[in-house]
């Protein structure tokens, strides 16, 4: 059992083994380290500011290794076990820029400064992107675009930025395993993350376990714990002092839970898979919900966030759930009494509640993503497109039979009642019919009694009823066509 | 048109290694105290205060509450308003007390166990309430020429109506930060993130009842303003001051995001309603407007704000008879402020859309009608009494209908929306407006600044202003004059940091004046020097090296040369000044009659030291020519204005009311630019900046006013994916503009005006929804999906 947790900053060891393990990443490296390149801005994970590049010997495989972006101010110290880190700082210094450093300052891409940092650290994790790959075309605009969907900037509108993104020279640039996971290194982290850490110190109790049992029995003994997944939520309530992360248990050292396989046509994804890795995998079978996930959330949130931890949120705004309901997913929980299967529509029992029991954890969730020939739809709307908050989203999903006659309709839809609805009521108006100006109008009717949305922040009850109600006829009428 | 051709920001290569340090960088010094604030979360309430528990908590120094301040009132216009609230809150968010402790969250959670105890009184949370209970700040303001109510009943046609425009969050994204030093003797050293150091100064020595020159603030940079931190920074900075005074050590504040959204205030809100005449080819005979704004609880800059929406009422647009009146409404929100733009948005929202409305009523192109109503040479005065000089405004609209292809495009959306009202796929939009800024404070004693430059004896120069660098680069562009006019390199001029102690009386950097009076300030102090320079190279470059003073000074076997400052009027038409001949060019100075011989710059400032010749200059600049009177309304307002024209095209999605803008094309007259490449990111950012404003940017309350979109993940500010697909900016080539500084004119906020194409393109879509009536749509601003999804099916929203 270690009693420090073990990581490499711009090459250089740290270990922490007291309540520093539990400071989110940026405040340690801003005010223990004096790295104050990385900034803190929203404290949530939405601007990107504190970005800084990450690589950690799990999930294990092959190919060269990839640093990746990630949002400093939402991972706690602790999590970041056995990870090399590369900030700001040690990508390139005044006298000697790095080429993202070099192309954003010759293309004008800061103005005040304070994005800065982040939007250099996102693009060279597009670099690494690329060199990892042995992409050798320059970086496009799209591409740029959707690396830098998690930063902001409000000075500059952009275009500099994207200009300087587009222009890297990538036969300058260096990947950051030469300079920062050098074989030792790399070595020695993986030797680390193999033996589980127990720090105990006054404010912080952190567990981290490298079996699901101890995990399991770490919980029945401490009810109070929190479970750390990617701390993307959890570590946006840290911050915003609604809740003082005192107990912990992370599950980053559980190597069966980086398990991401296709049995069939059934994908196995386990709980620390990422989404970024997720949308990988989807993106032959199911390419709809793979550019669904591009819209998602920014790339240094996918680059940690689970599936597993989107579901066990529990949020009714979530937009994985429509899209697991229309694929049938189930839930695989692990606890003190063995394996547990459940079906995601009985996952979610009330506003932010599952059917988990104590001492119970997600170790997979298996789905079946719609077959050829299915017509099937996800969607999501929000005040902006990218990398915002729901305001409704919706999975929608229908066979048809040999005369037209619709089967295995499947209808699913977040943010119009307390948890994300499957719409039996909506289905069985369609189910066995044909598709009929009539038949949707019925459709359409029943659906207005089966939401019940909510007026909030991102619209109103009205707003949400239409929406709902355009969404299905959108995609009713386009399957009628 | 390469935007990439100037040089680079002066801390870019800081920027982009992250060693550009702002307040929150600076390390903490042995004992300093964070300091967390506590605020009402009651609109308006009497309250009263128990901290016993708070200074139990472990870690805490103590807690500061308005018995602490000496004088508890501050303002930037009008002092009304309290540092910290004593016995009732007027808004929430109103800071209440400070907590100071030794780490932030022991700060925080002792703030938790402050019991306040609210008694909630009645409250104004609407501009309409506020007009029934004639709750108002400073007068009601009235600007007006000719005949309104004549002109309004013998036009054919007349049109009325309301708009509504509300506010939006800076979203800077360094929150507001300050930092106080106590130094012997009762002095303090202030660090604060603002636009403003001297209000600072002022404010901080009022609330600690100290004299001004105990006060020293100073400004390095900060990460973003656009108006935020005018004002609103100097009650930050005076809690941070007030911690370190009471308990003698440094303290800090650090506002977390969410607070500061929460705690500061915003773009006003404004509600105008007009009534306009027209004749049936869309000529504007008369204007009828009365603005109304929400200034929140406490008067902060509203009424200026109110004024320049005023005097932007007529935007790029002739308009015989005008009367425009404002006022500003007092609400229980935050204390509303500067915000990029100021008034003028505001005003110029007004006509662009009742422009938009008179075409569609008409049937007819909204840029015909925008053209038809275009200032031009011929008639040329404004309803406030200024002639446009130098004005481009018809050269503009012509150039970009030209290079956008606005023609063929308009009826292709024709066309394209056609189908597209039939099978509900989505909308398109086109639309052209303009932007005519006004360049200058309205209150005119705020148009002047002061600059200090120093010339080392390597050759190199600091200079200081009171400009404060937020990140447009006035301090590159203050440089790059300089170093011009001493045929320097710009990295032989190091601009410092703003501080009190070198430039005092200075006024916020705002209303895109930074460069035009600093940066003037700068260049005349320059020149001063460089008029001494100049006639010291005639003796020197008249003698061989062995008798110049560096070799003969220590002995005086030479006699001392005498140099007279030439102190001239600003004369900027000229470009770079010549003394007794003399040229500074490449890092030599030489005569214009004999070039062959020269001294380096470096080899004459040593001369000039050795021969007694001052070295360091101090110069003080106003704007000439401004005579805006503010009781009669009339008067020359502005030195000049920036103008520029933007096309946008949208597509509105039927089904979710979601808007993207599929192209922008911009032409700007900037004058002669300083640097192009930083005048271009004025123009990219600004834009971009106000499409949040008008589309995406959703200020959302609670019945008791607070906000409750705070943060990033609610406050949605456009993202890279957001910008138009298209984007097009150009300059237009003006030489004109003999009035300000290197004939430039200032980029700062003019470009966000022009975002309103954006908005008046949404309006242009939405029109042509099939489930309309036929009247022009009512769209707020922003324009978010709810509201586009509204005006697009206005029967799918009636309960």
């Amino acid at each position: 059992m270690r009693k420090n947790i073990i990581f490499y900053v711009n090459g250089e060891k740290h270990e922490v083994g007291d309540h520093r393990a539990g400071w989110m990443l940026a405040d340690y490296l801003r005010y223990e380290r004096g790295l104050t390149g990385t900034k803190i801005v929203c404290a949530e994970g939405d601007c990107g500011a504190c970005s800084v590049l990450r690589w950690h010997p799990y999930p294990s495989k092959t190919g060269a290794p990839r640093f990746l972006p990630v949002n400093s101010c939402i991972a706690t110290v602790a999590q970041l076990d056995g990870s090399s880190l590369v900030t700001v700082e040690g990508l390139g210094r005044p006298d000697s820029l790095a080429p993202a450093q070099a192309r954003m300052l010759e293309k004008h891409g800061s103005q005040c400064g304070f994005c800065t940092p982040g939007f250099v650290v996102a693009i060279a994790g597009l670099v690494e992107k690329k060199l990892c790959a042995r992409d050798e075309h320059p970086i496009t605009e799209k591409e740029a675009r959707n690396g830098l969907t998690g930063n902001l900037c409000r000075c500059t509108g952009y275009q500099q930025i994207l200009e300087a993104a587009t222009s890297v020279p990538l036969k300058q640039c260096q990947p950051a395993a030469e300079r920062f996971l050098s074989a030792r290194l790399a070595k020695e982290l993986r030797a680390a993350v193999k033996e589980p850490v127990l720090i105990t110190a006054p404010e912080l109790e952190f567990y981290a376990p490298v079996t699901l049992k101890d995990a399991a029995q770490y919980l029945v003994e401490n009810k109070d714990a929190r479970v750390l997944a990617a701390a993307t939520d959890l570590g946006v309530v840290h911050n915003k002092g609604r809740i003082r992360l005192s107990r912990v248990l992370s599950l980053h050292l559980v190597p069966e839970l980086y398990e991401l396989a296709w049995n069939k046509s059934t994908l196995r994804v386990g709980a620390r898979v990422t989404l970024a890795r997720l949308r990988t995998a989807l993106k032959e079978k199911a390419p709809e919900f793979s550019r669904f996930l591009d819209i998602f959330a920014s790339p240094q949130i996918k680059n940690v966030a689970t599936l597993a931890g989107n579901v066990a949120n529990a949020s009714p705004i979530a937009d994985t759930p429509p899209f697991l309901m229309i694929s049938d997913a189930v839930v695989e929980a692990f606890g003190p009494k063995g394996m547990r299967r459940i079906p995601i529509d009985a996952f979610f029992t009330g506003y932010r509640q599952t059917a988990l029991m104590p001492g119970e954890v997600i170790r997979a969730i298996e789905l079946t993503p719609p077959r050829a020939g299915e017509r099937w739809s996800v969607r999501k709307v929000s005040e902006r497109k990218d990398l915002d908050i729901s305001s409704v989203n919706a999975a929608f999903r229908l066979g048809r039979q040999a005369r037209g006659e619709l089967r295995d309709v499947r209808l699913a839809m977040g943010g119009v009642a307390a948890t994300t609805l499957r719409l039996r009521k909506t289905e069985s108006v369609l189910e066995g019919r044909v598709l009929t100006p009539e038949t949707i109008e019925r459709a359409l009717e029943t659906l207005r009694d089966e939401i019940k949305p909510i007026s909030d922040v991102r619209g109103s009850d009205a707003f949400r009823q239409t929406l709902a109600r355009n969404l299905l006829r959108r995609f009713l009428m386009e399957a009628r066509a | 048109m390469k935007p990439s051709e100037g040089l680079p920001h002066d801390s870019a290569h800081l920027h982009v290694t992250g060693r550009s340090e702002y307040v929150d960088d600076r390390p903490y010094m042995r004992g300093e105290l964070c300091v967390h604030v506590v605020y009402s979360t009651e609109a308006r309430a009497s309250f009263t205060l128990d901290i016993a528990a708070a200074l139990e908590a472990p870690g805490v120094a103590g807690v500061l509450t308005a018995e602490d301040v000496a004088d508890n009132h501050w303002g930037s216009i009008f002092q009304d308003q309290p540092v910290l609230a004593a016995t009732e809150v007027n808004f929430a968010g109103e800071p209440i007390a400070l907590v100071a402790a030794d780490s932030f969250t022991r700060a925080r959670e002792a703030a938790a166990l402050i019991k306040i105890k609210y008694t909630p009184l009645p409250a104004i949370m609407s501009i309409d309430e506020a007009k029934a209970a004639g709750s108002f700040i400073g007068n009601h303001r009235k600007i007006e020429r000719g005949d309104v109510e004549a002109a309004l009943s013998r036009a054919p046609r007349t049109l009325k109506g309301r708009i509504q425009l509300r506010g939006a969050d800076h979203f800077y994204l360094e929150s507001q930060v300050a930092a106080a030093y106590p130094h012997e003797d009762g002095q303090f050293e202030i660090h604060s993130s603002t636009q403003h150091p001297t209000e600072v100064q002022h404010v901080v020595a009022h609330a600690l009842g100290v004299p001004q020159n105990k006060i020293v603030c100073q400004v390095k940079r900060m990460g973003g303003a656009f108006g935020g931190k005018e004002s609103q920074a100097a009650p930050i900075a005076a809690f941070a001051a007030l911690a370190a005074k009471k308990f003698q050590r440094p303290a800090r504040v650090v506002l977390t995001k969410d607070d500061d959204m929460i705690m500061t205030g915003k773009r006003n809100p404004f509600q105008n309603d007009y009534k306009v005449g027209f004749d049936d080819d869309g000529r504007i005979l008369a204007l009828d407007a009365q603005l109304f704004s929400d200034g929140g609880a406490y008067a902060d800059l509203s009424t200026a704000i109110m004024e320049r929406a005023m005097l932007h009422i007529d935007n790029a647009y002739y308009i015989p008879h005008v009367r425009v009146t404002g006022q500003v409404c007092r609400t229980n929100f935050h204390p509303h402020t500067a915000f990029r733009g100021f008034g003028g948005p505001k005003g110029v929202a007004t006509i662009e859309r009742i422009l938009e409305e008179i075409a569609h009523v008409l049937g007819k192109d909204p840029l015909d009608v925008r053209k038809l109503n275009c200032y031009s040479q011929k008639q040329n005065i404004t309803h406030y009494g200024q002639a446009i000089e130098n004005c481009l405004l018809p050269e503009l609209f012509e150039r970009l209908e030209a290079e956008c292809d606005y023609r063929a495009r308009r009826r292709e959306i024709a066309a394209h929306n056609q189908s597209a009202r039939e099978n509900g796929t989505p909308l398109r939009g086109l639309s052209m407006t303009a932007v005519k800024f006004g360049i200058s404070f309205t209150t005119r004693f705020l148009n002047q600044a002061n600059a200090l430059v120093l010339i080392h004896r390597d050759g190199t120069l600091q200079v200081s202003t009171g400009a404060t660098e937020m990140g447009q680069g006035v301090n590159a562009r203050i440089a790059e004059l300089v170093a011009r006019e001493l045929g320097l390199s710009r990295a032989d001029v190091r601009m410092m940091p703003t501080t009190t102690d070198k430039n005092a009386n200075t006024s916020p950097t705002a209303a895109s004046s930074g460069t035009d009076l600093n940066g003037a300030a700068a260049l005349i102090a320059a020149r001063k020097i460089k008029s001494r320079l100049s006639e010291l190279a005639l003796h020197v470059l008249e003698k061989p090296e062995s008798r110049w003073a560096r070799h003969t000074a220590g002995l005086g076997t030479e006699p001392e040369v005498e140099a007279q400052t030439i102190e001239q009027a600003p004369d900027w038409p000229s470009g770079i000044a010549v003394y007794h001949g003399m040229r500074f060019e490449d890092g030599f100075v030489f005569s214009e009659k004999a070039p062959e011989k020269k001294i380096t710059f470096q080899a004459l400032v040593h001369e000039a030291y050795h021969n007694r010749i001052s070295l360091s200059e101090y110069a003080h600049y106003k704007f000439p020519h401004l005579s805006f009177n503010k009781v009669t309304g009339q008067g020359r307002a502005f030195l000049y204005y920036t103008q520029g024209v933007a096309a946008s095209e949208v597509s509105v999605d039927q089904d979710t009311g979601e808007t993207k803008v599929l192209r922008t094309d911009i032409l700007m007259d900037l004058g002669r630019p300083v640097n192009e490449s930083l005048d271009m990111g004025q123009v990219y950012g600004g834009f971009v900046q106000g499409m949040g404003w008008v589309t995406t940017e959703k200020l959302f309350y609670s019945p008791k006013g607070l906000l409750l979109s705070h943060s990033p993940s609610t406050y949605k500010i456009p993202s890279v994916q957001d910008t138009p697909r298209v984007f097009n900016a150009r300059l237009i080539s003006n030489d004109g503009n003999l009035v300000n500084v290197a004939r430039t004119k200032t980029s700062g906020e003019p470009p966000l005006l022009l975002a309103l194409s954006v908005w008046t393109a949404v309006h242009d879509a939405v029109r042509a929804s099939k489930r309309r009536d036929g009247s022009f749509p009512n769209i707020e601003v922003p324009a978010t999906q709810e509201q586009v999804l509204r005006a697009l099916d206005p029967e799918a929203f009636v309960p």
